[in-house]
């Protein structure tokens, strides 16, 4: 404003901070990938040269997919039952002032702010009590349950931003049209939060997929991806690793995509090219 | 005509321990245009939201088509409601959004289709937008479309709340000479919710003014305009000038004298006396187009008061005054339509006249 | 949306709140409780024993080693909270001033390696900071250093794979309360004389406590149960106190004594917590009151 070339620097500083930032953030990522095509047995820099076969060792000796199919389990399973747990939630909370209310509040965010790892140890205890008396083992169910408690909050704060923008008497508009309540929860309510709870599903499912600290307690002799891929580099790396990590990116940032692809469509749709009276 | 659609009889709403509405006993007759007025926290926009079903009275009770509606949800009440906000579902197409009422009504697909676009002619709206979304047209369209959902699955009664105060001065007036029309041509009943007394004016058959939750009048618009119930109900509209004045009771009717001034005491009618007034001191409507400047002698039977203009308003048509005198606490607020008049400059001396015995005598408590 | 007042036993109310009331309390508040009682039992030839005594406490009092991980971990907390928030700040404040027309792609970007499994991106900076790896590889390259630097298997590595799994915590919560701030107050400043420093510091930076103090204390909790980085980047040299709990339980097979290790953590993020909460009540008051006084 009063002195343009300060103000100049301020933004290709500041903006130049936020790339730093991101290409921070993409340095590890980006160098798995790269690795997986590189040909060499040990992981060092420079490379001789580039190559398919990592990939081609790691679909012949598939000895990582029933871990995949655990992580695919466990991932589906908690995107559901987390999404309609914080869906209840993000109602709850928007819609209703009742008596306890906050401290319930604070009860389902507080698995965010706890240490995973530790959360892990206090349920891993908890189940191994309850199974010498009831007779089971950590497994598929445990580690439902472990992401589940994780997960909920974050589906909650998601759906609950897109109810705050929700305008109810849009359900009176409905009821007063002769819809019964289950028709409006259907036709108008649920495709109107629909963006919110769709950007939450695919977020539980990516949190559920790329948990470890949980499944690390949790996972008995079952073994989820990131436990496969954590046993694995813990006692020597291989160029399988980096291939397998690069595998695993290409669906995520496809999930991630779409989500962003959702919510700007309801948004167009919503908002509008405003029109100008005429 | 003169069947009644809807009857309350003597509805109360309470919230707790507010009470919103008291006793409110109402006749709204088949295809009547009425309006509810009041300031905001009046009780209108509750009264409304009872007669769609969307609240329950606490005490009293409500008859629609002669049936008694406690028990009838808003979904099988034959009313349709317009909301302030429009409520337009963001999801659906226009034509999803006109179509829904008869899609829940299970009308079939065919006879939806011609009813929606009958709706689409109706309401001058072009028939390409069937397929837009709602944020895709303009706050005049939008209001369109919201107003043919309503109507299309031909409700008894439309309930409007407050549906134009969103937009702007000019298309509110067109839109509202639409309405009025649209009215005239379904022979509907409307019940229309505003703040604004002057809209009310222009559309209803009669006006129904609510103040804390009670009836304070019901009229003709003219009525509320020129026997206003009480000073408050004057205020509401435009700007009224009350004079205060001596009352003496004598066998011709009551004859009124301004506190200040030495005017001649004028007679007034019985017409021209509020019910509320009584004793001997009360205070004489004069609307702002009932003055007049005077350039000579005033006219028999006329009043007259000097002041000195003060400010000055150009309205285009008209030109307001207002004149600070002797007999008012507060500047007399003179409209004129003459041109003659016109030139008269901020700080003139100036001679105001009225006829009393064409205004209204009202209590002198608020 | 509106708000209804309702009394908790409303039908509603139960409806949306029992299942999760139910899990929590299932899974969330009994194993806190259990774990609160096993730290007054003992472990004897690998059998739990229901025996209440102090003797674990007494253990954990007594001995200065745990102590030692606890305190190592505390500080490495304090540090990648300061960390964190150092590069999170300017970072969500230019993503909420400068970069709009990017801001999205940008948020997608973040979102995605937030959303990439942590075991992945931590495996990922073996190989970057590996002694023959492309960090050195780049130094060496570039002139800046002749000698390979062993960054790998130390504290600092342990602390770098902290910040970068957690800085993007702080850069939400500081973006969504930058962005909350209303663009007029903003432009008042301005209007007021205020230079641009002046008004970050006396506008921008007040407003957006709230998702400074949210964004701290999610990194200061989240980096007391690390674990990841200690053992992949920092080669178990230096062990953290989750490190300590794992081995506690796998190898020693102490329950109690692991339990009561977790009880001191937890206790110290209950700590930290409670003042973080009582400092933004805090600024909500003093904004509020300076509110009222306008």
């Amino acid at each position: 404003m009063r002195n343009p070339l300060t103000n100049r620097l301020l933004d290709i500083g500041l903006s130049g901070w936020m790339i730093a930032l991101l290409v921070f953030l993409y340095i590890p990522i980006v160098t798995l990938a790269f690795f997986s095509f590189a040909d060499s047995r040990v992981l060092t820099f420079p490379v001789q040269g580039f190559t398919l076969n990592w990939y081609r060792e790691l679909f012949e000796r598939p000895d990582f997919l029933p871990a995949l199919r655990t992580s695919a389990l466990v991932a589906v399973a908690t995107m559901l039952v987390s999404t309609v747990l914080g869906t209840c939630g993000a109602i709850l909370w928007m819609r209703y002032r009742f008596r306890f209310k906050q401290a319930l509040q604070a009860l389902t965010f507080l698995p965010v702010l706890f240490p995973q790892l530790l959360l892990g140890v206090m349920l891993l205890l908890w189940f191994s009590v309850l199974g010498t008396v009831f007779d089971f083992r950590l497994g598929i169910p445990t580690l439902i349950i472990g992401h589940v408690i994780y997960v909920t909050p974050f589906v909650m704060i998601i759906v609950a931003v897109q109810l705050y923008g929700f305008d109810d008497t849009v359900e009176d508009a409905a009821r007063d049209a002769g819809a019964s309540d289950w028709r409006v929860l259907v036709e108008i309510t649920l495709p109107m939060i629909w963006p919110g709870i769709s950007a939450a599903m695919i977020m539980a499912f990516l949190l559920s997929w790329g948990n470890f600290y949980l499944s690390y307690s949790l996972n008995g002799s079952m073994r989820t991806l990131p436990i496969f891929i954590y046993s694995g580099i813990t006692v020597g790396s291989s160029p399988i690793y980096p291939a397998l990590a690069t595998l695993n990116f290409i669906p995520a940032m496809g999930l991630v995509v779409l989500a962003d692809f959702l919510r700007r469509r309801a948004l167009r749709r919503d908002t509008g090219a405003a029109k100008e009276e005429s | 005509m003169s069947q009644p659609i809807i009857d309350s009889r003597s509805i109360s709403k309470n919230y707790g321990s507010f009470r919103a509405l008291t006793d409110i006993s109402l006749t709204i007759r088949k295809g009547e245009f009425i309006a509810l007025v009041g300031p905001s926290g009046c009780g209108k926009t509750s009264f409304l939201k009872i007669l769609a079903g969307f609240e329950q009275a606490s005490s009293g009770e409500l008859f629609i088509e002669d049936r008694e509606m406690s028990d009838v949800p808003a979904a099988a009440r034959p009313t349709r409601m317009v909301f302030q906000k429009l409520a337009l579902f963001p999801h659906k197409t226009v034509e999803e959004n006109i179509s829904f009422p008869l899609r829940i009504a299970k009308v079939p697909a065919a006879e939806r289709a011609e009813r929606v676009r009958g709706m689409m002619d109706l309401m001058h709206l072009r028939h390409e937008y069937l397929t837009h979304y709602p944020a895709q047209l303009s706050g005049g369209e939008q209001q369109r479309v919201a107003l043919a959902r309503a109507l299309v699955s031909r409700p008894g009664v439309l309930l409007l709340d407050e549906p134009m105060s969103a937009l702007d001065a000019k298309l509110k007036k067109s839109l509202q000479a639409e309405l009025k029309k649209l009215h005239r041509e379904l022979g509907t009943s409307f019940v229309l919710v505003t703040h604004d007394l002057e809209e009310a004016m222009m559309l209803a058959d009669r006006i129904c003014v609510m103040v804390g939750g009670r009836i304070v009048q019901l009229g003709v618009p003219l009525d509320i305009y020129r026997r206003p119930a009480n000073r408050f109900v004057a205020g509401f509209i435009g700007e009224t000038n009350f004079l205060p004045v001596s009352v003496a009771s004598t066998a011709d009717g009551l004859s009124v004298r301004p506190l200040r001034g030495d005017q001649t005491a004028a007679l007034l009618g019985a017409d021209r006396v509020s019910p509320e007034a009584h004793g001997d001191a009360g205070l004489l409507l004069i609307r702002p187009e009932d003055g007049e400047i005077l350039s000579g002698a005033p006219s028999p039977g006329m009043w007259t008061i000097a002041g000195t203009v003060d400010e000055k308003f150009t309205k285009g048509s008209s030109t307001q005054y207002r004149i600070r005198t002797e007999a008012l606490d507060v500047p007399f607020v003179l409209e004129s339509s003459g041109f003659d008049t016109a030139h008269i400059p901020v700080g003139a001396p100036v001679s105001v006249g009225f006829h009393p015995a064409k205004s209204y005598l009202l209590g002198d408590r608020p | 949306m509106r708000v209804l007042d309702r009394s908790w036993q409303d039908r509603g109310v139960l409806l949306n709140s029992l299942p999760l009331l139910t899990l929590l309390t299932l899974f969330f508040i009994g194993p806190i409780l259990l774990t609160l009682l096993l730290t007054f039992q003992e472990m004897r030839s690998y059998q739990l024993q229901w025996v209440w005594s102090l003797r674990v406490w007494s253990e954990v009092f007594s001995k200065y080693s745990y102590w030692v991980v606890i305190g190592r971990t505390v500080s490495m907390a304090f540090l990648s909270t300061f960390l964190c928030i150092l590069i999170a700040y300017p970072a969500a404040y230019a993503l909420a001033t400068r970069l709009k027309n990017y801001a999205s792609h940008i948020q997608i970007l973040i979102i995605f390696s937030f959303l990439t499994d942590a075991v992945l991106k931590t495996f990922g900076w073996v190989l970057v900071l590996d002694r023959n790896g492309i960090g050195n590889w780049l130094l060496q390259h570039l002139g800046l250093g002749d000698e390979a630097l062993n960054f790998l298997f130390t504290p600092r590595a342990t602390l770098l794979g902290v910040v970068y799994n957690l800085s993007v915590y702080p850069l939400f919560t500081i973006y969504l309360s930058l962005k909350r701030i209303d663009r007029d107050l903003i432009l008042a400043a301005y209007d007021a004389g205020a230079s641009k420093w002046q008004t970050f510091r006396e506008v921008t930076l007040p407003l957006s406590r709230p998702g400074l103090y949210a964004g701290a204390v999610l990194v200061f909790v989240l980096t007391l149960g690390t674990f990841l980085e200690s053992k992949v980047l920092g080669g178990g040299k230096s062990p953290l106190a989750p490190e300590l709990i794992r081995q506690t339980f796998e190898t020693r097979v102490n329950w109690p004594l692991g339990a009561a290790l977790t009880v001191v953590l937890v206790a110290i993020a209950t700590i930290v917590l409670a003042v973080a909460v009582r400092l933004v009540q805090r600024t909500r008051q003093e904004q509020a009151a300076k509110g009222a006084e306008a």
